[in-house]
């Protein structure tokens, strides 16, 4: 664990504090929250980070990596970004399309508005942990089968809300997948085949097949 | 987004001493501030995080004398609590529940909800200098593009306050607490909206650095039922055009108590008082409920385009008692 930089009061940055404090800081690996990062520094005075650049530690799909984040990078950019996992898209940029759709701790947010740093300590997983080691997610077999898509560009969205009504309620009613997906806009208007390969992926389908 | 400080307190009052420095600005999961920061019409030099601090301020708890749901308690969370399960909260629930996407709600927090900036095109655009954001002379949704503006109780700006939450906790005479110089305060909702909406004022009445820690719901006595309706243009993920939440206490079929608050109308949500007294003695029934909804829009002063929110809002007044007290 390195240390994160000691305090500097705001005057104090210039462009060279900034440069220098751009490879320094890097957050606790293994700690379990940001809360729980801030816990083990010193009490009585609050951690601080930024405006430069430092290096955090996000645990995506599974993996843990180091990441070189400035305060304002969202998890979004990050992940696209530093991480080269373009899965995720940016498209509205403010939380109105879900085409950033990722789940953290489980649960589908959008990344473009969750600061990377807020990410700390929490489970990350994109879109393309559907695809790995060659092994193909059912519910994306089935948004294949279905010809769930047109321009494609909010699918990864998609696909990651879908995938969190599947897991959080088993076989869902076409009323529970519309409910879940309304965070996610689909501007050429494939709603109806996208439902379909939900129910279809709630049924057992792998895709293929009539 | 121009790059900040970001500030981990440990404790409130590290969180409340780091807040109250000059330009800094508090944040829960910053739902509304990332908006702000990549807008551009705001860029303060530090940001205070309170998510470290979830520990303390997440959660609905019974805490004696009624509920505690804590200030960064997700929206969905309060949606599908337990603890607000049964008819005097149902309007909390689905206010909760009905806000932004489901995306937004696994993130944003109550805080945020009631604190957050309003969504007037002209304040929220670093292309226009408002009145209200500090940055102009007038209020340019006075005469421009204002059919989402308010219609009653504004004075020399016409934004409408943005949450659904607060209609609704203030129809359950919700109170709040807040830290502030190593204390815990404690007082009525309504006293977190300013009393003169003006342009000067923000949305709330914090003091720099004071932090809303959590809301307080009483413990109902009775038959004690409420509910929250909302008109918009979209079904799903849209913001209120109108919004009514409505509280009733019905005692061997009459109505001993009831409350009726405005969202999405004024600078600040509107408790109606003199309509919800119409109703008091009075059995459940159409005509009362009429009455109440033409009550409940007296004295409204709408603008060239939002005129329509009047039958809007009468209409969804009525349709909340009619289902509350069905």
């Amino acid at each position: 664990m390195t240390k994160p930089p000691p305090d500097q009061p705001q005057e104090a940055f210039s462009r060279r504090s900034f440069l220098k404090g751009a490879s320094v800081a890097t957050i606790a690996g293994t700690a379990a929250t940001a809360a729980a990062t801030a816990a083990t520094a010193t009490q009585g005075k609050p951690e601080t980070f930024g405006p430069g650049t430092h290096e955090i530690q996000l645990k995506v799909n599974g993996q843990n990596k180091l990441v070189k984040v400035e305060t304002r990078t969202t998890l979004l950019d990050a992940l696209r970004d530093q991480m080269d996992l373009t899965g995720a898209k940016k498209i509205c940029d403010r939380g109105a399309c879900g085409g950033c759709t990722v789940h953290l701790d489980g649960q589908p947010i959008n990344s473009c508005l969750t600061l990377a740093m807020d990410a700390i300590g929490g489970e990350i997983t994109t879109v393309e942990s559907l695809t790995e080691g060659g092994k193909v997610h059912p519910l994306v077999q089935n948004f294949v089968h279905c010809d769930a898509m047109q321009c494609g560009f909010c699918t990864p969205g998609m696909v990651m809300s879908s995938l969190a009504c599947l897991q959080q309620r088993g076989k869902p009613t076409r009323e529970q997948i519309q409910h879940d997906l309304s965070g996610n806009i689909c501007r050429c208007g494939t709603y109806g085949r996208i439902f379909e390969a939900v129910e279809r992926t709630a049924q057992g389908a792998q895709g293929g097949g009539k | 987004m121009k790059p900040f400080t970001y500030v981990l307190p440990h404790t409130l009052a590290e969180a409340h001493t780091a807040a109250k420095k000059a330009g800094a600005v508090l944040k829960g999961a910053g739902i509304d501030l990332v908006d702000r920061l990549k807008e551009r019409i705001e860029a303060p030099p530090e940001v205070v995080n309170l998510l470290p601090l979830k520990n303390d301020l997440a959660g609905i708890a019974d805490d004696g004398g009624g509920l505690r749901i804590g200030a960064l308690t997700t929206l969905r969370q309060i949606a599908e609590a337990a603890a607000l399960q049964g008819p005097a909260f149902g309007a909390v629930r689905i206010a909760a529940g009905l806000t932004a996407t489901p995306l937004v709600r696994n993130r944003a927090t109550l805080g945020g909800n009631l604190l957050q900036l309003a969504r007037c095109w002209y304040l929220r655009s670093a292309a226009f200098g408002c009145l209200h954001g500090g940055k102009g002379p007038t209020c340019l949704a006075m005469t421009g593009e204002n059919r989402y503006h308010s219609i009653l109780g504004w004075h020399d700006c016409v934004r409408v306050h943005p949450s659904n939450l607060a209609p609704a906790l203030l129809a359950c005479g919700a109170e709040y607490t807040t830290f502030f110089d190593g204390k815990q305060e404690r007082r009525p909702l309504a006293a977190l909206f300013p009393d003169e909406p003006t342009a000067q004022k923000a949305e709330h009445t914090l003091r720099d650095g004071e932090i809303l820690v959590a809301i307080h719901l009483p413990k109902p006595s009775g038959d004690v039922r409420s509910t929250y309706q909302e008109t918009r243009e979209k079904d799903s993920f849209d913001w209120a055009t109108t919004a009514a939440a409505v509280q009733v206490t019905l005692q061997d079929g009459t109505i001993t108590d009831a409350s009726i608050v405005l969202g999405a109308v004024s600078p600040v949500p509107r408790p109606r008082a003199e309509a919800a007294k119409s109703l008091i003695g009075k059995k459940p029934g159409d005509a009362a409920f009429l009455k109440a909804a033409e009550m409940a829009v007296a004295g409204a002063s709408p603008l060239s385009q939002n005129a329509y929110k009047l039958s809007l809002c009468k209409a969804i007044v009525r349709a909340a008692l009619t289902e509350v007290t069905r």
